[in-house]
């Protein structure tokens, strides 16, 4: 027990250096953006109206300081750490003086909600169809599903997202193709909030599924076609041992051990969000929050999403380590 | 606790919590409306092409930089000014000259050194909270953007205002720190102007850069109904008393409720138009909205055929910067325009939909009127000394032959009457003349060298064409990049994703952008000519105020530019002027103009009618600008 704490201390330094350099890395790459915060505010109130040059000028100086882009950049990241440190992450400077932190807590949650949903589909429905496609490879069924989803895979995803949306938005119009939820539902933990939420979530969703699958699917069948020859699993057929305790606790179940680690990688980095399916689909999310963001110039916000994608992705590889001796005994015994 | 109960057991639990958040995350909207509410034909869906508003509550327009949506509705429906100037013509009878009054009751007064200007109010118009609009408004609005730095007209006013007073309630009247013929431009709107805030409310506020007037008290005929907190709809209710407010009383805005919808992709408001969940759409591709008027009859644009598309007052060119030592030549900037084919450029951009402009005012609104169709002989007969011979560049068919060109494709959907054809395809442009151009830079000092032409300093003739991502404008640089390679210039077409910051600080060579836009309705130059004069040309990597992005200084501009300020908005000398601009444009070439904007604004018929059109151009179309309110007044339901 003494080792197991030992090991997760050491895991739970490096959690802490990853997050402390990543976030600095961060920090330095937004300076370094040539899009200025000030100019991108000036840009949208001067383009169209009659505002004089002179005007203009005076405009460019009280949004300096309000801003604080004035401060020099050393001065910047002490504060932008002591903030952090409070769990403050200053306010944007696309909507200010909101937080950047609200901007991100509103759009997180749309995120989690889809690509959770959708990486977890995939990655069950993904490995078990792999999985016994790796062991019953005389399966017709499963050969089927393999050559879908193998076909599916190197489409790129605009295209399938795309044709879902010209297949369920214009020749079959069943589905709604914008938001997150309907116009006449009210927020909350209610029935109907839920179900809207549900119905507009299918085409995204779908979408990500159908692209998705043929990693998961391609990768645990090659695993188990290696381990379906294993001494181990020949003895216990010869064993009589029954056939979906062989599949289910010998094979998949040794297979699972590196998909597991690329799950958590997966899902670390939904905390950036998708772009396309956010666009395609108008969906609301953490990707569209980061492109608006970098195209103002808005550090603050960039910076608020990528410390908790940096975070996240540490943070899941984190929990990854510490649940590996769970999953694997090997691991365990070591 | 086993291990696979546990494993379960996070699994359910991460679940949770992003579902408690996402529902947690949508508390602060406002009530949810019931569509059952609002029958179409009591309510007008519009496309607002905001992207994500990243501050959906907040509705306060007097704070720079909040993320606040603008054109959801809430400058289109719940603000009001002095003045508005229509892109287009206006509605007869309710406009002069393309001018409204709307708050003002009748035009600016300035005294004759227009260091003082004049305004009467109208009557009987009230804040949706029933409090009255008077002088007092329009002096707080001044006064308080003067003292606060942040506010979008903290600059203006401090620049230009020495004191504003209200002798009267219905009258108010400006001391100037300087004369200025044009300083009710700052109440006057063309896409946005200085909205007249409501006194009685922020005068309460102590710190109005904080405060985000959710909801927000309305001088216009609608108020806030509800909204998405995710920031992607805003609906607007018609307020009982709409008779007191400055459009109702040119008309009823018949819509009950309108809709302004965000966020909505090309592909996807194609398909929601046509599914009959959006009456007006901003924009749509060329080839979109060439699918979709074929597809649904119900759908219209801005002419009734090919080429659809509304003209903005603006005007796409190709911007040299003078401050470039290679573009320093007038020569070496004509033999630039000289190398382009008008036809390629108008397929390569708008599949043949744009409508062309050889001078320096966009083809649009009233212009063709005062502007190119005037100046048609003189351009016919306008000469270009190549330093070889004398040539006369213009072609005032190159419209017609466009439309000759589309016509096998669209039919009948393209004009053929000669008028209808230079309104929707333009006056004319200048004739490719590959020789010209290379008489013009063998002038210059050029040399050539197989086919690539080398400067007079002996290094090739290369340079970066600036454009943007994507669209129109992208593929119109493209083709012009290749068309100067292909005459022997290293034209390189550089796709930027900021390039109007980096043309602000003057971090290009050439550029394909607009440093033109006018009122469109009304012939006076100032709106972007003002900012032309050489005291405001910025020093290399200095920012650069709109609009004159070439950084072009020539004291005979600068003349024009000072004998327009001396003048009345509305006087006739302003045409002549702007005649003299253009000459002076043509004969230096600054930056090649090439076609007005044109804005792909298509609307549905089906369950609204009345929408404005080349035929009938009493407004604009595009719907993000705050004058499209005036759209309300004149559409009905098709249904009862």
């Amino acid at each position: 027990m003494q080792g197991y704490l030992w090991f997760a201390a050491k895991r739970f330094i490096q959690l802490l250096a990853v997050i402390f350099f990543g976030v600095s890395a961060m920090f330095v790459v937004t300076y370094l953006s040539p899009i200025d915060p000030v100019e991108q505010v000036l840009g949208r109130l001067s383009a169209r109206s009659n505002l004089s040059p002179e005007a203009i000028a005076a405009t460019r100086l009280a949004l300096t300081e309000m801003f604080g882009t004035d401060q020099p950049v050393l001065t910047q990241y002490v504060n932008f750490w002591s903030r952090l440190l409070r769990g403050d992450l200053g306010a944007s400077l696309m909507a200010f003086p909101t937080p950047a932190m609200e901007l991100v807590l509103r759009a997180m949650p749309w995120t989690l909600g889809l690509l959770l949903t959708s990486t977890a589909i995939t990655f069950v429905v993904g490995n078990l169809a792999g999985g016994l496609a790796g062991y019953f490879q005389n399966s017709r069924l499963l050969k089927a599903f393999g050559i879908v989803t193998m076909g599916l895979q190197p489409i790129p995803y605009y295209i399938v997202a795309f044709i879902i949306l010209i297949v369920f938005g214009y020749l079959w119009p069943v589905l709604p193709i914008s938001g997150g939820f309907a116009m006449d539902v009210r927020p909350g933990w209610t029935l109907p909030f839920i179900l809207s939420v549900l119905q507009h979530s299918l085409l995204p969703a779908l979408s990500l599924v159908l692209v998705g699958l043929g990693g998961w699917f391609i990768g645990m069948r090659a695993l188990v076609s290696n381990i379906v020859t294993e001494d181990y699993v020949t003895y216990a057929e010869l064993a009589g041992v029954r056939r979906d305790t062989i599949v289910g606790d010998y094979v998949i179940r040794n297979a699972l051990v590196p998909q597991v680690t690329a799950l958590a990688m997966v899902i670390g980095g939904v905390f950036s969000g998708t772009v396309i399916t956010e666009q395609v689909f108008n969906y609301p999310g953490m990707g569209s929050l980061l492109v608006d963001a970098v195209n103002a110039g808005d550090y603050s916000t960039v910076l608020a999403v990528c410390t908790i994608s940096i975070a996240a992705v540490a943070l899941a590889i984190f929990i990854v380590d510490l649940l590996h001796p769970l999953l694997d005994p090997r691991v365990r015994a070591e | 606790m086993d291990r696979r109960s546990f494993l379960l057991g996070t699994a359910v639990g991460a679940l949770t919590v992003a579902a408690n958040g996402l529902a947690f995350a949508q508390d602060a909207g406002g009530t949810a409306p019931d569509l059952a509410q609002f029958p179409r034909n009591e309510t007008v869906i519009v496309h607002n092409p905001e992207g994500i508003i990243r501050n959906p509550s907040w509705f306060n327009l007097w704070a720079v930089g909040a993320g606040n949506g603008t054109s959801n509705g809430l400058h289109n429906l719940t603000t009001d000014t002095l003045w508005f100037i229509d892109p287009d013509a206006g509605i007869e009878g309710a406009s002069e000259n393309a001018v409204y009054n709307s708050l003002a009751d009748d035009l600016w007064q300035y005294n004759a050194d227009f260091t003082e200007m004049s305004v009467k109010l109208k009557q009987g118009i009230f804040w949706s909270d029933g409090v009255e609009f008077t002088a007092d408004d329009v002096v707080f609005t001044v006064e308080k953007q003067k003292a606060t730095p942040g506010t979008p007209y903290n600059g203006a006013f401090s620049a230009q205002v020495a004191e504003v007073t209200a002798p009267d309630k219905y009258s108010v009247h400006f001391k100037l720190n300087a004369p200025n013929s044009r300083f009710h431009a700052l109440f006057s709107v063309r896409w946005t102007a200085a909205w007249i805030m409501p006194k009685h409310v922020y005068e309460k506020v102590e710190d109005i850069l904080t405060y985000d007037a959710n909801p927000p008290v309305s001088i216009g005929p609608y108020t806030l109904h509800s909204f998405d907190p995710n920031g992607t709809w805003y609906i607007w209710q018609k307020r009982e008393d709409w008779q007191r407010t400055a459009l109702g009383m040119i008309a009823e805005p018949k819509p009950k409720f309108v809709i302004y919808r965000n966020n909505i992709t090309t592909d996807n408001r194609l398909i929601e138009i046509r599914n009959g969940n959006l009456d007006m759409v901003h924009d749509l591709t060329p080839e979109g909205t060439f699918a979709v008027v074929k597809d649904d009859p119900q759908i219209q644009g801005w002419f009734p055929g090919f080429p659809y598309a509304h003209p903005d007052p603006t005007l796409p060119m190709i911007i040299f910067n003078h401050q470039n030592e290679k573009f320093q030549d007038k020569r070496v900037r004509w033999a630039l325009a000289l190398m382009l084919d008008a036809r390629a450029m108008s397929m390569a951009s708008y599949r043949g939909a744009a409508t062309l402009s050889a001078i320096s005012v966009p083809p649009t609104g009233t212009h063709p009127r005062d502007y190119h169709a005037p100046l048609q002989d003189f351009l016919i007969n306008y000469e270009v000394d190549t330093g070889t011979r004398k040539i006369k560049p213009y072609d005032p068919n190159i419209g017609l032959q466009i439309a000759d060109m589309v016509r096998p494709q669209f039919g009948d959907a393209v004009p053929t009457d000669e008028a209808a054809v230079r309104n929707a395809f333009g006056y004319g442009w200048w004739k490719q003349d590959v020789a010209a151009a290379e008489e013009l830079l063998t002038a210059a000092g050029f040399t050539k060298n197989g086919n690539q032409w080398m400067m007079p300093n002996g290094e090739p003739f290369a340079f970066e064409l600036m454009v943007p991502q994507e669209g129109v404008i992208n593929r119109l640089g493209v083709m012009i990049a290749q068309m100067w390679s292909q005459a022997g210039v290293q034209a390189t077409a550089q796709v930027d994703s900021d390039p109007w910051g980096r043309q602000r600080v003057g971090n290009y060579e050439t550029n394909i952008a607009w440093a033109v836009e006018t009122w469109g309705g009304h012939p006076d130059l100032s709106f972007f000519l003002d900012s032309y004069h050489s005291a405001y040309v910025a020093k290399p990597g200095e920012s650069q105020p709109d609009r004159n992005w070439m950084r072009w200084t020539d004291p005979r501009l600068d003349t024009i530019i000072e004998n327009i300020r001396k003048i009345d908005f509305n006087d006739p000398k302003g045409i002549e002027y702007g005649h003299e601009f253009v000459k002076l444009h043509l004969e230096e070439m600054p930056n090649i103009p090439i076609m007005a904007y044109n804005v792909f604004s298509i609307q549905s018929n089906r369950f609204w009618t009345g929408w404005p059109n080349a035929e009938n151009p009493y407004a604009n179309p595009v719907t993000n600008w705050s004058n499209g309110r005036y759209i309300f007044t004149q559409i009905s339901p098709v249904a009862g």
